[in-house]
């Protein structure tokens, strides 16, 4: 009755111990919540709502902990009979199979056990001290108070996992100018009795003091990459906001016909005419520009490390690493860098934006680059072909297909990342949606975001159906 | 003129080629010990591809290269054009040593003296006819206008008029690979690389690109290395005949000699379905007058017999020896030289002579 997972440890099928286990654990948890939540009705016996509220807690979990356990066990005597019988069938064909029961399996589930069981229902029958109490406590054993053995082992291993403020503060590192006028480091040692940091705070302190000094002592290199920025957006900009409206919407219908058919263009057509009188025209031709700069950016910049990847080892070795960190970095987090190198407005958030959009532009180039047959390229190659022309003639050709959708792709995230990086003023749509966020303006927001889903579904149509247009 | 004298077109010294990363060790090992393939593999993790290959074909041959997947011959086909390199032994072509040649005079070597025709085609998708056939020209950086004429003219070659401006997934197999053959000879060189080029089409398809080839070569001249898997096909193609087993090379000789004179049971087996009916021709199976005589006796009066020539096959003596009681008199020059009976005739047919 107690423990049918110790018979399917004997028995050595380890996989109906762990299930077994599992459900015969989340039955005594629910158990030894009951206890806790009757024992904190009892506590708190003068506050009436939390007595109800404990009850409440109290009945649920023992419906729970009857459920889990009597469906486990049915579970858990069909499987073991259809284990048995398996068992069965390889004994008759393998002698050597071991029947019946071993002690030493015995000995390795009651080790599991108990490393597992106790620790578990002290856990849930004690409510976890929180992390400011643990803190507190901290100090108070620093400061040489007593403090009970209990309490202790409660904030060490039921609580968080203890990060320990060992760590003694860092120097506070500051940049002022000199009597010439040019930059200095100053470091200033903490107080006397400045309580130790943990590991966390003192790492991001120094991050911070790096980002600092490289901004200070490096900055024209930053202010000239935000120049460059600046005016290719701006020239991008001239062309989409600065043009009258009547031409470009006239001009887009035209491409959008030219590459990608009728219906394209007069999907466009209803979503220019939905932008244009919902007053979004200006922000939506601020998006597209920034838009435009940061898939060229993307582009120009991806296709030849996509190449680079696609053809060596080692390229792939060191850029696959970051492609996967650039993109599963959660796209605010690289906001804040943005803001520390370049500031707030348009050019940083077109760096955040290449960031975010251009790893399927790497990607899918080196797929492509990856899947041109290798008889065709040794044909190439049979014919005297150098690398050059391996690469034009024969490599980028085959794998334009998968380039288009790499860039596609990358206009895509671009949008999506170019409404975020409203946030740190890059203006636009997402400004609109931001603002609308800020002011909880849900109609305003609702439209805006109308508007940038047709947006992207305006790009993408058009640069698909161009794909299958050509093709 | 004696064989060793003349510069063959395409020769091989003593070709290795062993793959892994321990090969050079493996090659060392394999010539202090030894070493089977099986050894090879299990001590060196390497697998041995090229076994000690010496080849020589002259001008204008069609040598081909005959043996069972796994054989190497694909492999060895490579190392002619240094597509692969060897691990061990020298590559002629026209008496130039390849190991020896720099990148660019490589390439240039394969742009302009050697056309390569592949089993998988390898067009290029995205090129027409026209542009897959003028490829290697124009990786020469040949001039379009020319490019477009010689094209042309390869084109009409092949027999593919009018197809110039479709795209390779419009042809069916046949045509694709006839593009790929057209491809092969539009830099007109010198020698014909030829991987198993009919073994992917069906075979009414590839008997007909075959009599084409053929018929090709005849005009052309150009030296082919053909290899194939299938010995039917070598026997129509070849001038000559390697037969490829494990890396090394069994036996080489005209199909004549692979079928008469089988090197061992391997090749044995391989000629054992082999109809002789075109192969084997009088000066084989015939008996020389003299031995005729000795045996039995006076020779019927030569207006009563048939007459057939000593490089008359098989199947025309039998045609001829239908009907007729009397064995079939050789002439050479007006003079008898041999004499087959049917008694000859039928061990022809089955394989000893």
């Amino acid at each position: 009755m107690v423990g049918s997972f110790i018979w399917a440890a004997l028995r050595g099928n380890w996989l109906l111990f762990t299930f077994a286990f599992v459900v015969d654990l989340i039955a005594a948890v629910n158990v030894a919540l009951v206890y806790k939540y009757s024992n904190a009705a009892i506590d708190n016996a003068e506050k009436a709502f939390l007595v109800e509220r404990y009850e409440n807690w109290t009945d649920s979990h023992t419906i729970v902990a009857v459920l889990v356990f009597v469906i486990g066990r049915i579970l858990f005597g069909w499987m073991a009979d259809r284990f048995y019988v398996a068992q069965y069938n390889k004994w008759r064909v393998d002698h050597t199979v071991r029947s019946g029961v071993v002690l030493s399996r015995l000995l390795i589930a009651g080790l599991i056990f108990a490393l597992i069981v106790p620790l578990l229902i002290y856990r849930t029958t004690q409510f976890a001290p929180d992390n400011r109490t643990c803190i507190k406590q901290t100090r108070a054993i620093a400061k040489g108070e007593v403090v009970t053995f209990k309490e202790r082992f409660d904030c060490f291993i039921i609580g968080e996992f203890p990060t320990l403020f060992w760590i003694s503060r860092p120097d506070e590192i500051t940049y002022p100018r000199d009597d010439l006028g040019n930059r200095i480091v100053k470091r200033t040692p903490p107080r006397a009795n400045a309580p130790p940091v943990n590991l966390n705070i003192y790492v991001s302190q120094r991050i911070d003091d790096s980002i600092g000094y490289v901004t200070v002592f490096y900055g024209f290199l930053f202010d000239g990459i935000t120049g460059i920025l600046r005016g290719m957006l701006s020239a991008i900009a001239s062309v989409f906001v600065g043009t009258p409206w009547p031409i470009t919407i006239g001009v887009l219908l035209f491409v959008a016909h030219k590459m990608a058919g009728r219906r394209t263009a007069l999907f466009v057509g209803a979503s220019l005419v939905y932008l244009a009188l919902f007053g979004f025209w200006q922000s939506a031709m601020d998006t597209m520009s920034l838009v435009v700069a940061a898939s060229l950016i993307c582009v120009v910049f991806g296709l030849p490390l996509g190449i680079w990847v696609g053809k060596s080892k080692r390229g792939q070795a060191i850029i696959t690493p970051v492609l996967d960190v650039m993109q599963t970095i959660p796209s605010f987090v690289y906001l804040l860098p943005a803001i520390a190198f370049f500031s707030i407005g348009k050019p940083p958030g077109i760096l955040a934006t290449v960031i975010f959009a251009m790893p399927p532009m790497v990607r899918l180039t080196a797929l492509g680059i990856r899947q041109v047959p290798k008889n065709t390229k040794e044909a190439a190659l049979a014919f005297g072909a150098n690398p050059k022309q391996l690469l034009t003639k024969v490599e980028l050709p085959l794998a334009l297909p998968s380039i288009m959708a790499g860039i596609n792709q990358v206009i895509m995230m671009s949008l999506s990342m170019v409404v975020v990086a409203a946030l740190i003023g890059a203006g636009g749509m997402g400004y609109i949606v931001t603002e609308a966020l800020e002011n909880t303006e849900t109609g305003r927001g609702l439209l805006a975001g109308i508007g940038i889903a047709l947006l992207a579904m305006m790009i993408d149509r058009v640069v698909q159906r161009a794909n299958v247009v050509r093709r | 003129m004696s064989d060793s004298a003349k510069i063959h077109t395409i020769e091989t010294h003593n070709v290795w080629k062993i793959f892994g990363s321990r090969s050079e060790e493996a090659l060392q090992a394999i010539e202090r010990d030894q070493l089977s393939k099986a050894e090879v593999l299990e001590q060196y993790q390497a697998v041995v591809g090229v076994r000690d290959v010496s080849i020589s074909v002259g001008e204008g041959e069609i040598f081909c290269i005959m043996g069972l997947s796994g054989s190497g011959k694909s492999t060895l086909v490579r190392h002619i054009n240094r597509l692969i390199e060897p691990t061990g032994g020298e590559i002629f072509i026209n008496g130039i040593n390849v190991g020896d040649l720099n990148a660019e005079e490589l390439r240039i070597l394969r742009a302009d003296k050697i056309g390569m025709v592949f089993q998988n085609m390898a067009l290029l998708p995205h090129r027409t006819v026209r542009d897959n056939i003028a490829f290697a020209l124009e990786l020469r950086n040949v001039d379009a206008f020319t490019r477009a004429e010689v094209a042309d003219r390869v084109t009409s070659l092949v027999s593919l008029q009018g197809y110039g401006d479709r795209y390779p997934s419009e042809l069916s197999g046949g045509m694709q690979q006839r593009v790929g053959l057209a491809r092969a000879m539009a830099a007109d060189p010198d020698i014909l690389l030829m991987d198993e080029p009919f073994s992917a089409l069906d075979p009414l398809i590839r008997r007909g690109l075959q009599d084409e080839f053929l018929e090709l070569s005849k005009t052309m001249k150009k030296t082919t290395l053909f290899i194939t898997h299938d010995l039917d096909e070598a026997i129509r193609m070849g001038t000559r005949i390697a037969i490829m087993k494990d890396g090394a090379i069994v036996q080489t000789g005209t199909p004549e000699e692979i079928v008469t004179q089988p090197a061992d049971d391997y090749v044995s087996d391989f000629v054992a379905g082999i109809s002789k009916l075109k192969l084997v021709y009088a000066h084989t199976v015939m008996e020389p007058i003299e031995k005729y005589k000795a045996g039995k006796g006076k020779l019927p009066p030569i207006k009563d017999c048939a007459v057939a020539h000593p490089d008359d096959d098989l199947d025309t003596l039998i045609g001829l020896a239908i009907d007729q009681n009397n064995p079939t008199i050789i002439m050479s020059d007006d003079n008898p030289v041999g004499v087959v009976t049917k008694d000859a005739l039928l061990l022809g047919v089955q394989g000893g002579s």
